[in-house]
Order: structure tokens, then sequence, then C-alpha cells
């Protein structure tokens, strides 16, 4: 009986030490900065929690200093939820490398300028965009200047200077900053401050997406002294910002919460809701659940399949835009036998390097009937990189023509000989004699829309001759680093399929892909994202003079081009656009989709009816 | 016996170094890693990829890394994650109370369910109890736990509301059809958000489905455990013997029976207890629960090495140590069973 007993006990024992556990383990109050917590503090104590201290004092006693007519506070702060499925890691805009974290940075952290949904550039502490027109802009792009607005303060009441925004630069250029993208700034002289709130800026040579930089400025006084942002704990709980709301406390994976800025610019009008707070919900399934019951206000990303079965809900919202990124297939030019060529062209791939080829697998794909089957018609065909922004490329769709395909086929020297549905070579340019068409397809693991849009381009190809074979690898795999030994780096593969896209300026993007200079080898340490390894000499003078200039409709034709020349060469095809889509309750107003940038852009205008 | 646990504590040395090597060296060779999670951001351009690839080390050999990471912790420095920047125990110390508190209650209320079920059917083998338990312990077995979490968040959060409105007090049609009504229970999360204190019961309230998904599985399991070792005592010798001498049924089987059926399964409880600390990574997706399978899951898809070997060294060590304790606590519990 004893030893039944003790058992137990032990058992017991344990039971209390979760009690005791759960009892303790609260949310983690982060070491406030004094200023802005008292502010914050004051908006949730007037809500219904029974147990908080402060509770019966709550509407007079923690009055915040600096607010001397504050209206009558209803008793529940206006707050909106917001759901993303991925957790941020650190917040400081420049060492992050999620979108979800910076959904989260953009609210409280500002920079001057930033990108509207039409993809037109608009001041946002900037008094105006700098452009050649307004004088801002030296006829060479050289020399830039901005203008601050009068009288913004950070959330903690110091003044916003240029020196801000000098010290960002500083920064971000220090060695082992851990600053993840130092492009561009890398490429300014000087920043030079002649009165606090004039910016000038000096490049030491022309970087055309000059506009990106700053969109995020550090607050020198509250960061100053380590130049290891790393250690920062402005990461974390620390954020300070000029922006609409303010960090108010983040428990780890779970949730973080944001309250107005009291000393934002255009307060008390902006921003309309009290409180933001942001769920971390890792199942997209889950989250669909929780917009239909009401849990939460706003879900975040979801894709075209998700679209049908809200159509009908008259309680949610699907905010919908065409994206600049497109589903494409990556088509290897070079042998993929090597490690990491740089000279496709004396080892091009035995079966893709011949141009009928690839134009054959491009008149054998049904573009259309993808977009209808798998997408619901809710985009478009995939054309050209640049399908939307100031800088699209005008291609017209390819055509779907399976006869073309099996003519072009048989031109290149591929037929099918002994009867088994797959052409070989016979008389091919590059191939050995009697080599199958046989290609592998590869894409990210566990995506059921891409997993069902290779088996209907394996369909597609069949009916061509051509036989794709899938060899699907975990996203982490496929979009490995250099030194990792990544395929897709080291051009070991025949078709990638995957989405990319590019910023609001795509010059970088567009380099990084199809210029010849941009093929990841040994020799430049696997920089580069021509992993096609495609080379065009006007496509890349093209690129090389749209990087030059600051002219907008100059750069645009030298763009052209090189769609042109994409659409020509097809060293990727475009399967589709992808569009960028949300969903928020019927109740939710002043949200509006942004497809160059976050969604939390205007969280000042956000509502809650 | 102290010679024993000395000796078996003192084998776990170099079973810890050589766990440590084995999985560095796996995590090292798996592709993937800390890069791959910047290669889709179109922030960056490819001078970054490199420069970042330096900065975390990447291109130094394997043992390198692995000297430098096993020199540090030995000292007792875990490292800080490649991505957070935070120290490595203070982000497991983040998320381990959570996930104990979840997966305790869990395991609880599936022993205080299961072992007086398998009890009771293994006294009334064949009765319809007993086919009724068997079936369900089947299906709890069988079902997808994801499926099974998601329709309960259907059920309880979507389908269902609070029938008890402040605007309409209570009324059974509020169960289902009442347009401003709460959700019957939450979809997710430890406790309300934008709470700052949240009450007994209202994490109770956010505890009842997670807990439930999690016991449905282990519920089965436990009932034909236990159902199983009981079957085998009633039939042997002394329990006839003990029936004959007249003693009454309840003392048989409690007094006799049960003590020794409970010995193997308590064994094996002190077996799953290390993978109580590893958290539940299905049950923590569908309810939002920061925990440490979800801790985990992310570090290894990111390729975060020091929180990858930092959460693995720790289960290595509860591994080892409830495993001398399951030992220990069936030679506590037999006495015939002896070490030496």
């Amino acid at each position: 009986m004893s030893k039944i007993i003790r058992t137990l006990l032990v058992i017991a024992l344990l039971v209390g030490a979760v009690i005791l556990v759960a009892g303790c383990s609260s949310s983690q109050q982060p070491a406030q900065k004094p200023t802005a917590a008292p502010a914050a503090t004051e908006a949730p104590a007037a809500t219904e929690a029974p147990a908080a201290t402060e509770a019966p004092a709550a509407t007079e006693a923690p009055a915040p200093t600096e607010a001397p007519a504050e209206p009558a506070k209803s008793a529940e702060p206006k707050t909106i939820i917001y759901g993303l499925y991925q957790e941020p890691d650190v917040l400081n805009p420049f060492i992050a490398t999620q979108y979800a974290a910076d959904e989260v940075s953009k609210m409280v952290v500002e920079g001057l300028v930033d990108v509207d949904p039409d993809g037109n550039f608009y001041p946002v502490l900037a008094e105006e965009v700098p452009t050649i027109e307004n004088g801002l802009v030296s006829e060479d792009g050289l020399n830039v200047t901005y203008h601050i607005k009068k009288g913004v303060v950070w959330s903690d009441g110091e003044p916003f200077t240029c020196d801000d925004v000098k010290y960002t630069w500083e920064i971000v250029t220090t060695p082992e900053s851990g600053a993840v993208n130092t492009s561009g700034y890398d490429k300014i002289e000087a920043v030079t401050c002649d009165d606090p709130n004039t910016v000038q800026i000096k490049f030491k040579e022309f970087y055309a997406p000059y506009l990106t930089l700053f969109d995020s400025v550090l607050p020198k006084h509250a960061t100053e002294g380590a130049t290891d942002m790393t250690t920062w704990e402005y990461n974390t709980t620390g954020l300070l910002g000029t922006g609409p709301f303010v960090l108010r406390d983040w428990e780890s994976g779970d949730h973080i919460t944001l309250v107005k800025n009291e000393n934002y610019r255009d307060y008390p009008d902006m921003p309309k809701a009290d409180q933001i707070i942001v769920r971390i919900i890792p199942s997209r399934e889950v989250g669909k659940a929780l917009i239909t019951s009401g849990e939460i206000d706003i879900l975040w990303d979801l894709s075209e399949a998700d679209v049908p079965e809200f159509e009908e809900n008259p309680d949610v919202v699907v905010h919908k835009r065409p994206g600049p990124g497109a589903e494409r297939l990556l088509l290897n030019l070079a042998d993929p036998t090597l490690d990491a060529t740089d000279d496709p062209l004396n080892h091009p791939h035995p079966l893709l390097a011949d141009l009928r080829v690839r134009e054959a697998i491009q008149y054998g794909i049904d573009k259309q009937l993808i977009v209808d089957e798998l997408l619901y018609g809710a985009t478009t065909v995939g054309t050209s990189e640049l399908s939307i922004g100031w800088a699209k490329c005008d291609i017209p769709p390819s055509e779907y023509n399976p006869d073309k395909a099996r003519e072009l086929l048989d031109e290149a020297g591929f037929k099918d000989e002994d009867g088994d549905g797959v052409r070989e070579c016979h008389g091919c340019k590059y191939a050995e004699e009697g080599a199958p068409l046989k290609l592998k397809i590869q894409t990210t693991s566990g995506n059921q829309l891409r997993e069902e849009c290779e088996q209907l381009l394996v369909e597609m190809m069949k009916d061509i001759g051509v036989q794709f074979y899938i060899e699907n690898v975990p996203s982490s795999e496929l979009f490995g680093s250099w030194s990792s030994g990544a395929f897709r780096k080291h051009g070991n593969f025949d078709i990638l399929m995957y989405t990319t896209s590019e910023r609001i300026d795509p010059q970088s993007h567009m380099y990084g892909y199809f210029h010849k200079n941009s093929i990841p080898t040994e020799a430049n340490n696997g920089k580069g994202f021509n992993y096609v390894r495609w080379i065009n000499d006007r496509a890349s003078e093209a690129l090389d003079k749209a990087g030059a200039t600051p002219n907008l409709e100059d750069r645009k034709a030298q763009y052209q081009i090189a769609c042109e020349e994409i659409a020509h060469d097809i060293p990727h095809l475009y399967l589709y656009d992808r569009s960028e889509i949300e969903l928020t309750r019927s109740n939710i107003k002043g949200f509006k989709v942004n497809p160059w940038g976050r969604q939390t852009w205007n969280v000042e205008e956000w509502d809650k009816e | 016996m102290a010679q024993y646990i000395l000796r078996r504590l003192l084998y776990s040395i170099p079973l810890l170094i050589l766990i440590s090597i084995i999985v560095f060296f796996l995590i090292s060779l798996a592709p993937g890693g800390p890069m791959s999670a910047f290669e889709e951001n179109p922030n960056l351009t490819p001078e970054d990829i490199v420069r970042l690839e330096e900065e975390f080390g990447l291109n130094q050999p394997i043992y390198v890394r692995y000297w430098k990471w096993a020199s540090r912790i030995i000292v007792g420095d875990w490292g800080y994650s490649n991505v957070t920047h935070q120290p490595v125990l203070q982000e497991i110390a983040h998320r381990l109370p959570n996930t104990l508190q979840l997966m305790l209650v869990a395991f609880l209320i599936t022993l205080l369910i299961a072992i007086p079920i398998g009890l009771y059917s293994a006294l009334h083998q064949y009765s319809l109890f007993d086919h009724i338990a068997t079936f369900f312990a089947f299906v709890g077995q069988a079902i997808p736990i994801f499926w099974f979490g998601l329709i309960l968040i259907i059920i309880f959060n979507v389908w269902l509301n609070n029938p008890i409105s402040p605007h309409h007090g209570f009324a059974w049609s509020h169960f289902t059809d009442c347009a401003d009504c709460k959700p019957l229970l939450p979809g997710g999360g430890m406790a309300p958000y934008g709470v700052d204190d949240p009450t007994l019961w209202q994490r109770i309230k956010h505890m009842i489905l997670p807990v439930t998904m999690l016991a449905m599985f282990g519920m089965g399991t436990y009932t034909r455990y236990m159902r199983g070792q009981t079957l085998e005592v009633i039939y042997q010798d002394y329990i006839r013997t003990a029936r004959s001498k007249g003693l009454p049924e309840r003392l048989v089987v409690m007094r006799h029976a049960f003590k020794n059926a409970l010995a193997p399964v308590v064994t094996i409880i002190a077996l799953d207890l290390p993978g109580l600390f590893g958290g539940a990574l299905f049950t923590e997706t569908i309810f939002s629960w920061p925990g440490m399978g979800r801790l985990f899951y992310r570090s290894a898809q990111r390729g975060d090495y020091p929180l990858l070997m930092g959460i693995v060294m720790i289960n290595a060590v509860l591994i080892i140590a409830f495993n001398l304790l399951a030992d220990l606590s069936y030679a506590y519990l037999d006495p015939r069973i002896r070490y030496d």
C-alpha cells in the first residue's frame, strides 16, 4: 500500500510543480523605457482585467503627464488583432530578414519615404519625395536632399533630426555591425547635416534605387554606443520609432502588443485604433477558422486557393492586388553535371541549351488552364519579370500550341523512335545520340499548389513527348547557401519552379538574376542569382544602362529591352503572376493591401467599427 | 546500489559527448542552414549574402565549428541564437514553462483516466465496457492528431458560441445562433490577448482544447498498457491464493493486482517523461502555444545551430537521467530486482 501511495505522491508533487510553474510564468514585461511605459499602461488597465491591482485607480491615477486634455477614455480600448503565421525573430529593420518582422516594425519605425500600393513613392518623414524636377536630386543623381517635416519627435519625446539619419548610415556601413542589407549604403560618400531638418546625401557612384534607402531610421540617442547591432535591446523590446504605435510587450512566439504613440505627429486624430495585437498563428488553416469566428480581425498572407471559400462569407472581406512576383520555371542552360561552371557556351545543357527545346516546352504549357484550375482564375498568366510597377514590361502572353511544340522538337532532332512516348536525340545539337528527353523538375516540398502544378506540367509535357520527373526538396535545401553546396547555386539541376519578385526598384533584382556577370562561381564565392547561367550581351548591356541613369523613362526603355531578350531566349519561363492577398473582418476599415511593401504601411488608418 | 548509480552516471559522460558529436555533424551535413532564410529576401543583394556567410562562420570546416561550440558549452556558455541573437538558455527558459504546463497537465489527465479504465477493462474482460473502452483506445491511437485539433477548433470556436452573453444573458439558442456572441472556447494562445493579468479560469479555458488533443492519443496507449499488464497479473497464482484465503475482492485488486500491474507501467511513464520537455509540435502549431516543439522546429528549419544544439543536449541529458530513474523505480517497486 505504501509504495502505491508513494508513487501517487510523486505524481501529485509533479502536478503541484506544474501549477506553480503555471502560476509563475506570466508574460515577460520588457524592461520598459520609462518614457513610453506610463502612457501605455493606462490603456489596458482601464479594461475589465479583474486581478489587476491598479484597476480601481486606473481611470485617474496613472494619467500620463504629457496628455493634458485626455478625452474621456471608453472602457475598452479599440483593439485590432492581426494574425501572422511566422514569428518575428528580431524587429530591428536592419537585421531582420523576415517579412513578418517588417510587418511589426513598420508600425513603430518610419523612414524618409515609402511606397504606396500603386507603386509610387510618397513622403513619410520627409516633406516631399526628392526628384530631379523639384531640384532635390542633382542631374547626375549623385546628390540627394531630403527636407524633414518640422516637429517630428521620437516616441520617447526626443526630437528627430538629420543626425539620426547620418547615424543610421554610419552604423549600417560599420563592418560587423550585423546589418543584413548594406547595398546602397556603401555607395554613399557622405551624409551632411547643415541644419537639423535637412539631410544631404552624396553618393560615390550612382545608385539607381536611392529612394529605397532610409526606409527606416535608427534612433541615435537610444542606441549609440555598441556598434554590433546584434547586442542591442532595440532588436526586441527596446524598439523605438516615430511611427503611430509603440511596442508595449512581446511574449516570444505568442503575441506582440502595440499601443498608440501619443507623440505621433498626427496624434490624436491618428492612429485610429488604440491597440494592435499581433498574434502568431502558425497554422494557416487555424488562422482561417479564427477569422471566420471573429477571434482575429486581420489575417496575413494567403494564397489564391484560399479565396473561394470566403467569397460568400459576409463577415470576411478578401483584399487582393496583383503583386510583383511571378511563379516561374528556371531552365538551366549549362551542363548540370558540372560544379558551378561559368562557361555555359562551351558546356551547354545537353537538352535545354537548344532554344527550340525551350520554345517547345513553352508552347506545350497551357498557362491559362493552370490559372483557371489551380488558382480559380484569381490571377493572370505570367508574361515577364516586371509585370507591374513603373518599369512594367510590355510582353504579350505566350501561345499554347502543342502542334508547334512537336514541330520544333522534331526540328531540334528529338524524335520518338522506340515508341515509349518519350522523344530521344536523333541528330540533336548537344546531347548524345539516343539520350531521352527527360528532365528533372524541382520545387519546394509540402506545397500543395506547387505539387498540383507539377502534375499538370508532367501531363502537358507527356502530350508533346517530353518526360518531366519530379524531385521536390524542402525549401531550406532549395534556397540553401553556396557554402552548404546548394544545388541551385552550383547549377546542378534541370528545371526549378518557385516564385521570386523584385522590389519597387527592380535594378538589383534584374541585375542579379539576368546579367552575365551574376553567375555564381567558385571565383566570386557564389555571388549572384543567375543560376541558369544565361549569357546575353544585349540584355546585359541594357541592364548596365538601366542602372546608370536617374532618368526613369530611359531606365524603363532599357528594362523593356531586357524583358524582350528574356522572352526570346526563355531562361525563365513565366507561369503565373502572384497576388498579394489578405483577409479582414468586414468591420475593419482603412485597410489597403500593398503589394510593394508591408501591409502595415498605413496602420494609422486602420479602424474597427 | 550506490555503486551502480555512480557507474551509470560515469557512463553517461562519454555518451553525451558522443551524442553531441553525432548530432552536430548530422545538422551540418543536412542541406539548408541559416542562409536559406536570407535567399528569398529581395532586399538582399548577392554581395550581402556572401558577406553574411562569412559572418556566420559557415565557410570554416566542420571540426573547427564543432570545437568552437564544444569548448564554450563546457564552461557553461551555451551561446546565442543565430537568428534572434538572444542567449540560448534564455530562449529555452522562456518556452520551457509553457511546454511543461501543457504537457504535464495533459499527461496527468491521460493517466488519471486511462489507468482506471484499463484496470476495470481487464477485470471485466470481454464485457461491454471492455469492448467499448478498447474500441475508443484504438480510435484514439488511429485518429490523425493534426486533423483532430482542427476539428476541435472548428466545433468549439467557429460553430459553438458562448451561451452566456453580457447583452442577452443565458440562452441555449446562443450556442449556435448568436451574431455578436463570443466563441465557446478560445482557438489558441495561452491566455486572452490584451489582458495583463489573466485569471486562473481564463488560463484553464485556453488549455481545455490543447489538453484534449494531446490526451486523446495518450489515453489510447495507456489504457491498453494498463489493461495488458493487469490481465497478465490477475491470472497469476498468488492472486488465486489471495482469493481463496477469503480476502475481499477490493483488497485482492487494490493491494495485490494493481500494485504489480502498475510497476511496468510506471517504468513506461518514467521513459515518457523526457518527451514532455520536448513539447508537442502539432498541438503547439494548431493552438498557437509558444512551446519547445515549435522552438525546436523553427531552429531546425532555419539552421539555428546554437539553439538546436542547446535543445538537443538538454533532451539528451533528460533522457539519460529519466532512463536511470526508470530503472531505479522498477527496482524500488519490485524487490526481486537487484542491481550490482
